[in-house]
């Protein structure tokens, strides 16, 4: 009887010990297994042209767009950001290393002092404060270009997030797969039905990209966004994006660089661990 | 006799009668008031779990249900502040239950 017992709990506990240690790399191997069980024989780094990895016509027009980017005056105009000096003397350069091409790798990371996630973004803006500069707006404008800047220089580099041994880290990436995965607004809907579930399917004339390459061309460059602007500028952050489609199911949106964001953005880049920088990109 | 029990009647009817209604009916004003208070609370709520709808009170949202009722009720329409408010209400209480039903939400529920 007492060994019934024993054998009943021990295998009670294997059982939790082993969902306990299902952490991010076992997360990592199984968010990709789905994709490429659901799209049979793409290859990792198409992934990452979204879309238009899975529609051919569409392919071909935006192929057409990419050789004459309608982002290369914005990226450059980044270029001019990163080169021009603060009123102080300094550069974004004292805050980055002198190397743009090594910069956009690094992010998002765990930051151990305190205690929470950091995205690129969060350290241009960090970088113009420390310099007695005004900070830029969080969702377009001169933080996406400078942005897209660093991920052209990165272009051919992989996405390389790391998550840390530590428990409040591991709470933050918890926190942003949880946002992915749960449902809200009045449409009742998670990123993940759209960007997993329905992947490849189409919702009200678009179809819907995986998740799985999401953030390797971000920043974006959108014809829609372009159209919106004054000068035809169609950059937009990661955190802009995730702001339009927390709107589309009537949910709340919430601020770029919110916690909440900041998490999300920890967990879906690492998702995309190992694929190729290709930012920014062109979309609809 | 007769006449003494009907009496009696009469008064535990008139009683009865005061035990149930209100002394005066809510006004229309005192009604928003309340329902103001519910939907703030209730909004509250929502957001603390991270559960707020888009249409409740977002600054760009077209719809606003909650500051516009606020506006109708300062310019003296209180009916349609309270059809507002109680669209907010309901919007509000439908996202709280929803991040508490999302509350373990994960990969699992999508084979993987
Ligand atoms: C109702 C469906 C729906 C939901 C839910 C949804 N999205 Fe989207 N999302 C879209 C559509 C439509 C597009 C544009 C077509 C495409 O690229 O998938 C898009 C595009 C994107 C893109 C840009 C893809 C690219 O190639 O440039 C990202 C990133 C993204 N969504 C992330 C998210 C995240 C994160 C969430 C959850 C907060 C989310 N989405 C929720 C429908 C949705």
């Amino acid at each position: 009887m007492r060994t019934i017992a024993t054998l009943l709990l021990s295998a009670g506990l294997v059982a939790s010990a082993s969902q306990t240690l299902a952490g991010p790399k076992e997360d990592l191997e199984k968010f990709r297994a789905y994709f490429e069980q659901k799209f049979p024989g793409m290859q990792l780094d198409d992934f990452g042209n979204g879309a238009y990895a899975l529609d051919a016509s569409k392919r071909l027009q935006w192929e057409s767009m990419e050789e004459f980017p309608p982002y290369e005056e914005f990226v450059d105009k980044g270029r001019e950001i990163w080169e021009k000096p603060f009123k102080n003397g300094k550069s974004f350069a004292d805050c980055f290393g002198k190397d743009p091409s090594k910069v956009r790798v690094r992010y998002p990371h765990w930051d151990s002092k305190t205690q929470q996630v950091v995205t690129l973004e969060g350290d241009i803006n960090k970088c113009l404060k420390e310099n007695g500069e005004k900070p830029f707006k969080w969702k377009k404008g001169p933080i996406a270009w400078l942005s897209a800047f660093f991920g052209y220089e990165a272009r051919g580099q992989k996405i390389n997030v790391k998550i840390p041994d530590d428990p409040k880290a591991l709470e933050a990436y918890e926190k942003g797969k949880h946002f992915f995965y749960a449902k809200r607004g009045q449409l009742n809907m998670a990123c993940a039905d759209c960007h997993v579930k329905y992947a490849g399917h189409f919702i009200r004339g678009n179809l819907l990209s995986p998740a799985l390459g999401h953030v390797t061309h971000f920043p974006v460059y959108r014809a829609k966004w372009a159209k919106k602007s004054k000068n035809g500028d169609g950059l937009g952050t990661l955190h802009r994006r995730y702001g339009g489609c927390n709107k589309q199911v009537r949910a709340r949106p919430f601020k770029a660089q919110s916690e909440e964001y900041r998490d999300l953005e920890f967990f879906h880049q690492y998702m995309s661990n190992g694929l190729t920088i290709n930012a920014p990109g062109y979309r609809e | 006799m007769k006449k003494s029990i009907v009496a009696v009647g009469m008064a535990l009817l008139i009683a009865g009668c005061n035990a149930t209604t209100p002394e005066k009916p809510m006004s229309l004003k005192e009604q928003y008031e309340a329902a103001l208070a519910r939907t703030k609370a209730a909004v509250e709520k929502a957001a603390s779990v991270d559960g707020e709808w888009r249409d409740i009170r977002w600054k760009k949202s077209k719809k606003r249900y909650l500051p516009k009722a606020i506006e109708a009720a300062k310019a003296g329409d209180y009916e349609k502040a309270l059809k507002l408010l109680k669209i907010a209400e309901f919007q509000a209480e439908m996202g709280y239950k929803q991040a508490i039903a999302e509350k373990n939400a994960g990969p699992q529920l999508y084979g993987m």
